[in-house]
């Protein structure tokens, strides 16, 4: 199931899958705001190339790739926007600056996109669980989180027994126009459905076996713990946040075609 | 439940763990009852084997056990139950976890977490242990388990029966008196479920905690037992000594699956062969008595 491949965790090890959580969420909130704060190119370009250490560190490098290829077509689609914009507002010319400045708006969305990509390709769903708990989101949310993660690859299989089932019954999955393909599938669904329902109760009737909900004062197996790792990449978010207002506020920025 | 209802229980028991008295129970909406007029006594450290056709209403006394049935499936429950010197009518799941642990048939539904440590942990988090106790009791049930190599892995990544296993360990690490097994063996091939059996056989032996074992597969469970429940449209049909209810007539057409060797040692007494010694249970016992009776005199 190629679908969800995506969503399917493997467990790695690096120093980046071992930061905490909520500290690498503040460090990609921190990127997201100083993408907003700029317009121009050059430092763009430099928040983009500032995640490629961590990448390579994460050694998550094809599945990052993989993401940044995701994000081309609406990258593509926000350049010729913003082109197009310019060059009918400006009288039908196409001017080396707003070529300029449109590039540095689809920078600008390829720096969210690669830097969230990051964020979700070295946290694990249990790291991710944990941290909610830790923050003191209820136990409900997290649990359902980590849950949901949890049944992917089992319900993806499940989907695939009961399409071959219904194919070897004769079901033509992919036959007719676009609207008759969506509705193939429902003799796929509806099993998926009623069986996804009846598990969810045999799941509740093991968690009550197992003591849900006994005390409100829940304990955890895990805890997470700021280390070494986790304030040195505090101590670089804040140096990039301090360093990027201070620019943005009292250093003059020159956009390439003024260089050239 | 109150210090006088205590006592009173305390002086019917007799070391019965397990005592119900004409239960009977009705599923909400249901036209009929599940369970019948079921009265059982299980005694403290006993391996219980319950067995019958499907539908008999073995699930359900399962549920009973620890109190899913009534509080979680609602429905008309009469009768007394005792489990554990608590009475389950009184007492909410939750409770009841301390002293009961139930597995079920099927291993994929009963793990939510992501690594084996953490759901075998999920009943401790519950009741809100410590972290450090909680680290020495999970190790301690993925040991006897022989799971705790794979204490990092995620369910998905593990076999069926390495799936079981983990769920035994995760009631285990609750240290119940009494753990109940409803069908664990029915998604598992023959070797992962003998392997379960000894893991379940070992518990019982070593660390004294009482199994309730359903079961079909007789050829690989009776061998374990000395107090057999044969249950058919929600009665108890025959309870006791399996060598006795394996070897009648009447357990055979109800559907149960006599093991060979006690089928084998039957037709060969119709034969006129008479063997020495108990009615066999499983193939290695009637191994002997053939073979003592196959030596030249």
């Amino acid at each position: 199931m190629s679908v969800f491949d995506g969503l399917r965790f493997r467990k790695v090890y690096s120093p980046i899958h071992n930061l905490d959580p909520r500290i690498k969420f503040v460090y990609v909130i921190s990127i997201f705001v100083v993408a907003i704060l700029f317009y121009q190119i050059i430092p763009l370009l430099f928040l983009f190339f500032l995640q490629i250490p961590f990448v390579l560190l994460a050694r998550v490098q094809r599945q990052w790739l993989r993401s940044l290829r995701g994000a081309s077509f609406l990258a593509g689609f926000i350049f010729i926007v913003n082109v197009a914009t310019t060059y009918f507002t400006s009288g039908y010319t196409l001017l080396a600056p707003n070529v300029e400045n449109a590039a540095a708006m689809t920078l600008r969305f390829v720096v969210l996109v690669e830097s969230f990509s990051v964020f979700f390709l070295t946290t694990s769903p249990d790291h991710l669980g944990l941290a909610l708990e830790e923050s003191r989101v209820p136990y409900e949310f997290a649990f359902a989180f980590t849950t949901a993660v949890r049944f992917v690859p089992v319900l993806a299989e499940e989907a695939q027994t009961i399409m071959d089932a219904q194919k070897a019954r004769g079901l033509e999955l992919e036959k007719g126009g676009l609207l008759k393909r969506i509705r193939n599938y429902v003799p796929v669904l509806i099993p998926l459905i009623v069986s996804a329902i009846r598990r969810s109760l045999e799941l509740a009737e093991a968690m009550e076996s197992r003591a849900w909900g006994a005390t409100k004062k829940r304990t955890n197996l895990y805890l997470l713990k700021l280390r070494r790792g986790d304030y040195a990449l505090l101590a670089i978010t804040v140096g990039i946040l301090v360093v990027a207002i201070y620019v943005r506020l009292f250093v003059p920025i020159p956009t390439i075609t003024q260089l050239l | 439940m109150s210090k006088l209802s205590r006592l009173r229980l305390a002086g019917t028991k007799n070391m019965a763990i397990i005592e119900t008295k004409n239960l009977t129970y009705t599923y909400p909406g249901a036209t009929k009852p599940s369970i019948i007029d079921v009265s059982i006594k299980v005694e403290k450290g006993e391996f219980v084997l319950i067995t019958g056709p499907s539908g008999c209403g073995k699930t359900t006394l399962c549920r009973c056990f620890n109190g899913l049935v009534p509080h979680f499936y609602q429905g008309e429950l009469k009768g007394e139950i005792s489990v554990a010197g608590v009475n389950t009518l009184e007492h909410h799941t939750y409770e009841m976890a301390k002293h009961v642990g139930l597995v079920f048939q099927n291993p994929e539904n009963q793990l939510f977490a992501l690594s084996i440590e953490k759901d075998v942990a999920f009943g401790l988090e519950n009741v809100g242990v410590s972290r450090e106790e909680m680290r020495k009791k999970v190790d301690w049930a993925l040991n006897l388990t022989g799971i705790y190599d794979l204490r990092e892995r995620s369910p998905h990544e593990i076999s069926g029966g390495q799936q079981q296993r983990v769920a035994i360990a995760a009631v285990l690490a609750m240290e119940p008196e009494i753990i109940v097994l409803d069908e664990p063996t029915s998604f598992l091939d023959p070797l992962s479920a003998e392997k379960i059996f000894e893991v379940i056989y070992a518990l019982n032996k070593k660390q004294g905690i009482t199994v309730i074992l359903v079961e079909h597969r007789l050829d690989l469970t009776a061998k374990y037992t000395n107090h057999l429940i044969v249950m058919d449209e929600g009665k108890v049909r025959f309870e006791g000594n399996p060598r006795e209810i394996l070897s009648t007539e009447e357990t055979r057409l109800i559907g149960v699956g006599i093991p060979k060797a006690t089928l084998l040692y039957q037709m060969l007494k119709k034969d006129g062969l008479n063997l020495n010694g108990n009615i066999p249970l499983s193939s290695e016992e009637l191994a002997d008595q053939l073979l003592e009776a196959l030596k030249p005199k």
